[in-house]
């Protein structure tokens, strides 16, 4: 946008036009049957990480708790980047180190010499060994490993402390899936590991947030405080990836808060498990069900009205608590909010792309909202995806003139791809991977998923539950008030 | 970890393998692959593997650049990639026609399965007629990332440097090991100007293939930063007969030394000039933060070799250096280091996160200077941290200077701390 070059009177808006700044020099004329991501061995710009990430995310939520990643030091150190970039917090991950003599003769020593290292160091309460594509295809035997490394510990630091390090072992081959599927495998895992049934089930409620940031989090608890719902929330990085600055500290250093251990075990015996994203952390509801009979719930993911109505009626048929006054006037100011927006969010036709469960709510609010989604791209490939935003379309039947585009997977270039043939586009709700579509196609984007590295802030907002909602419709707002009125003199709301 | 004391002082054991178990600030040869290559902006970066290389890849000191890959499934584990490989080389090149060339990365998962990776390049080449370069650089083929350096540089040497024909230029020059953060670039090329040389190839903040192919013709090299210069220095003088002089454009001192340098080979008589200037306009503009830094302690934990160059340079602020370290220093850069250092100043190299954090506790240091991951851990224990290679101004050159005693003397004075070590 160029302020400058607008003049401020006088020229109607829509005959305003901004001047074209292209991104990327020269752009050539794809070759249409190479746009597909299905017709290509070739990815181009993935909206998908690998699983060992995902995994360390859930890791990360656990009270001092360590991820161990078996595999080379690439593995940790970029991920820890990530994680540093989007939470602007520390994220302590230990690295197993291969080198190429594991790469030869296999991460045994790695894994029993490296976990002997980690605990004598940080003396962490559970360590959640994290495999990668190099561990995986050599064929480590983990299990046995980690027998020796107990031994190992039980030798050296006395068999009382050796037994009280929990060792959590999370298969995650990067090539079988997304972090999506790491976050959910940590999921079940852990349960597998640790949950237990020990009496009749209690009025807790187990909830598994997914990939939320520790803002949505923070806001779920808000709920849960309001309805006065007990209930347990595994892989909690609200303080954990969101801590205060309070020196002078411990050392090691630990964050305050994540799911305690004794929690975790207790998820074994509460009245029902809500998953919020169906993708991330579904498969650990689906084990408490199976295994000791706990009702289980899948999303949606709770963005916007009807997603967080739904939440909390599970919430109150479950525990038999009232929806509180409290939240009822939450819901009414969020209507409220939508109904003032209106003329600026009517008929704005959107693009939305992520991680499946997030693109899937925030689809049905922007169609809440009466905007048109004309395409949404879920970056990890998902078997719910396609049906999920289906239902939401077919809900909001008369918003659209033709059927919006569902990409299930592929990558961003086919996305973007597709947008160009799009005879007008207002708005693009991402992640910050989108930020070279939406300056090409000189389009606001509102940031939205993960990750989220160029805005600050962002992982402390939250977009669920219905002040979470409220936000986000501000954000939509606003940033279609910043690219359409660029000089806010000519603009009264 | 050594303490140095006088000039007999012995270095820290470097170059060896990190122990498996602790939080390491080390990378991977990927890493460093990607650190040198991800700037070519005229040639296609395909990597083979699993999509989590290609989705870190895509950022490389904070710069996000396109990446292809071929994101290999468990699928193609088993059965092999080769073929998916190839078809992907073609589609890359269909993709972007004006590309000239592919770079295709290898990564841990196709180092285990043992791809015939130069194999499956040499057949594609002769398809998209032009040249398909393996970066045979897998995950964990080393102990970190600088081994990827060297790879990088070993196939720019032997693809790349040199092809253009034409005769030397009197004037150019080649920097190695200059990547052009936040404008480095810009600054060592205005006082190179100054004194009348010509950038020819910066490898590789500015190293487009047609730049690298005419990169011969210089007369002298540069090296900047000696973990991913030297060896590209080594080769082309001993491919084309180019000398090289070691500098350090970070610091007044170091940057006057470089000149000098420079200026010496070329029998230049205007370097005293452009020194003299320079220093004197710097001094002129750092004086006001100098105050604020004065006496205070730094500890400096870098990636690879600008460690002695930075810790004389925060010596000149006036700033006691209590450590200087770093990732994957080799026993060069340690012993520049330990001219830079005052007595007492500890040398350690790839600390891991405890060991980092433990010092930072027992030195109570006023400023602590390294990479992103260990911001946020510093800055928890209530030190101000600032980021090198640097967030959001030049450091190099006399300019350079000024930016980094201005951004010093922030952070250390910055109220935030104070309130939060007043607690309630």
């Amino acid at each position: 946008m160029q302020l400058k070059e607008i003049p401020l009177e006088g020229i109607p808006y829509d005959r305003l036009r901004i001047e074209k700044v292209p991104a990327a020099p020269a752009y050539q004329p794809r070759d249409p049957d190479l746009v597909p991501a299905a017709n290509r061995a070739v990815v181009v710009n993935p909206d998908r990480i690998c699983m060992p990430i995902g995994a360390m995310w859930a890791v990360l939520g656990v009270h001092r708790a360590i991820p161990f990643v078996q595999g080379a030091q690439g593995c940790t150190t970029y991920a820890r980047y990530t994680f540093c970039r989007i939470f602007k917090e520390p994220a302590t991950i230990a690295t197993a180190s291969f080198h190429e003599d594991a790469a030869v003769y296999g991460g045994r020593r790695n894994l029993v010499e490296g976990i002997r290292n980690l605990v004598v160091r940080y003396w962490p309460e559970v360590i959640g060994v994290v495999t990668t594509c190099s561990s995986e295809i050599m064929g480590d035997d983990i299990a046995s490993f980690l027998k020796e490394a107990r031994a190992r510990l039980r030798a050296e630091i006395g068999p009382e402390k050796a037994e009280q390090i929990v060792m959590v072992q999370i298969n995650t081959p990067s090539f079988a899936g997304s972090h999506v599927e790491g976050y959910d495998r940590a999921a079940k895992t852990f349960l597998q590991a640790l949950a237990v049934k020990r009496d009749a089930p209690g009025n807790r409620v187990n909830i598994i947030p997914g990939l939320l940031y520790p803002g949505d989090i923070r806001e779920i608890k808000h709920i849960l405080q309001a309805m006065g719902v007990e209930a347990t929330i595994l892989f909690d990085i609200s303080d954990t990836l969101d801590a205060p600055l309070e020196p002078p500290q411990r050392i090691p250093y630990y964050p305050p808060g994540g799911t305690r251990l004794a929690e975790i075990r207790e998820m074994g015996n509460a009245c029902a498990t809500v998953a919020l994203q169906a993708d991330a952390g579904g498969s650990g509801a689906v084990y408490l069900e199976r295994k000791f009979g706990i009702p289980a719930v899948m999303g949606p993911t709770p963005v916007g009205v009807a997603a967080t109505d739904a939440l909390l009626r599970h919430l109150s048929r479950f525990t038999g608590r009232d929806i509180p006054e409290e939240l009822r006037a939450e819901r009414g100011r969020l209507l409220d909010a939508m109904a003032d927006a209106l003329h600026h969010t009517m008929m704005k036709r959107v693009a939305i792309f992520g991680d499946p469960d997030i693109v899937a709510g925030v689809t049905r609010f922007t169609c809440e909202l009466g905007m048109t989604p004309v395409a949404v791209a879920a970056g990890t490939p998902s078997r719910r995806f396609p049906q999920e935003v289906e239902a939401v379309f077919a809900e909001y039947r008369d918003l659209f003139l033709d059927a919006p585009k569902v990409f299930n997977g592929g990558d961003l270039f086919e996305f973007e791809e597709y947008l160009k043939t799009l005879p007008r586009l207002d708005l693009i709700i991402g992640n910050s991977k989108g930020v070279d579509i939406a300056r090409e196609l000189e389009v606001p984007l509102v940031r939205v998923g993960f990750p989220i590295y160029d805005r600050f802030g962002y992982q402390k907002r939250p977009i669920v539950g219905y002040r979470g909602a409220e936000l986000l419709l501000y954000e939509i707002v606003n940033a279609l008030l910043d690219y359409r009125y660029p000089d806010d003199r000519t603009q009264q709301l | 970890m050594v303490v140095k004391e006088g000039e007999a002082t012995c270095l820290p054991l470097c170059s060896r393998p990190t122990v498996p178990g602790v939080i390491s600030e080390r990378a991977c040869a990927y890493y460093g692959a990607r650190w040198v290559l991800a700037p070519i902006p005229d040639a296609v970066h395909l990597v083979h593997g699993p999509v989590g290389c290609a989705y870190y890849g895509r950022t490389v000191r904070r710069k996000n650049y396109r990446l292809f890959s071929t994101d290999l499934s468990e699928r193609d584990i088993v059965f092999g990639a080769g073929e998916k490989l190839y078809r992907a080389i073609l589609e890359t090149c269909a993709l972007v026609p004006g590309a000239r060339a592919v770079l295709v990365y290898a990564t841990c998962a196709v180092g285990i399965i043992g791809e015939d990776l130069p194999g499956i390049c040499r057949s594609a080449a002769k398809v998209v007629g032009r040249p398909v370069v393996p970066v045979n650089a897998p995950g964990f083929c080393a102990s970190n990332q600088a081994a990827g350096h060297d790879i990088a540089a070993r196939l720019l040497l032997e693809h790349f440097i040199g092809n253009g024909g034409g005769e030397p230029v009197e004037n150019g020059v080649n920097l190695l090991g200059e990547f052009d953060v936040q404008g480095d670039l810009g600054e060592i090329e205005a006082l190179l100007g100054e004194m009348g040389l010509k950038v020819i190839c910066a490898f590789s903040g500015r190293a487009s293939i047609a730049a690298m192919a005419q990169a011969h013709r210089a007369r002298l090299n540069i090296v900047h930063c000696r973990r991913t210069g030297h060896l590209l220095a080594e080769g082309m003088r001993e491919k084309f007969g180019i000398p090289y002089v070691k500098v350090s454009f970070y610091g007044l001192e170091e940057t006057a030394a470089a000149l000098r340098a420079i200026s010496r080979f070329y029998s230049l008589a205007i370097a005293g000039e452009v020194v003299a200037r320079g220093l004197r306009a710097a001094r002129e503009k750092a004086r006001p933060f100098l105050a604020r830094l004065r006496g205070k302690r730094v500890g400096l934990f870098f990636g690879g070799s600008r460690m002695g160059a930075m810790a004389k340079a925060f010596r000149e602020l006036g700033m006691e250096v209590v450590l200087a370290g770093s990732q994957f220093g080799c026993r060069e850069d340690y012993e520049e280091a330990g001219h830079k250092v005052a007595d007492g100043t500890v040398l350690v190299d790839d600390a891991h996160d405890r060991e980092l954090l433990e010092f930072v506790a027992c030195s109570q240091p006023h400023l602590w200077v390294g990479g992103t991951k260990e911001k946020f851990l510093v800055q928890k224990l209530g030190v101000p941290f600032l980021v090198f290679p640097q967030e959001s101004a030049p450091f190099a050159g006399f300019k350079g200077f000024v930016n980094l005693a201005r951004q010093a003397a922030g952070l250390v004075s910055a109220p935030v701390w104070r309130l939060a070590a007043g607690g309630f």
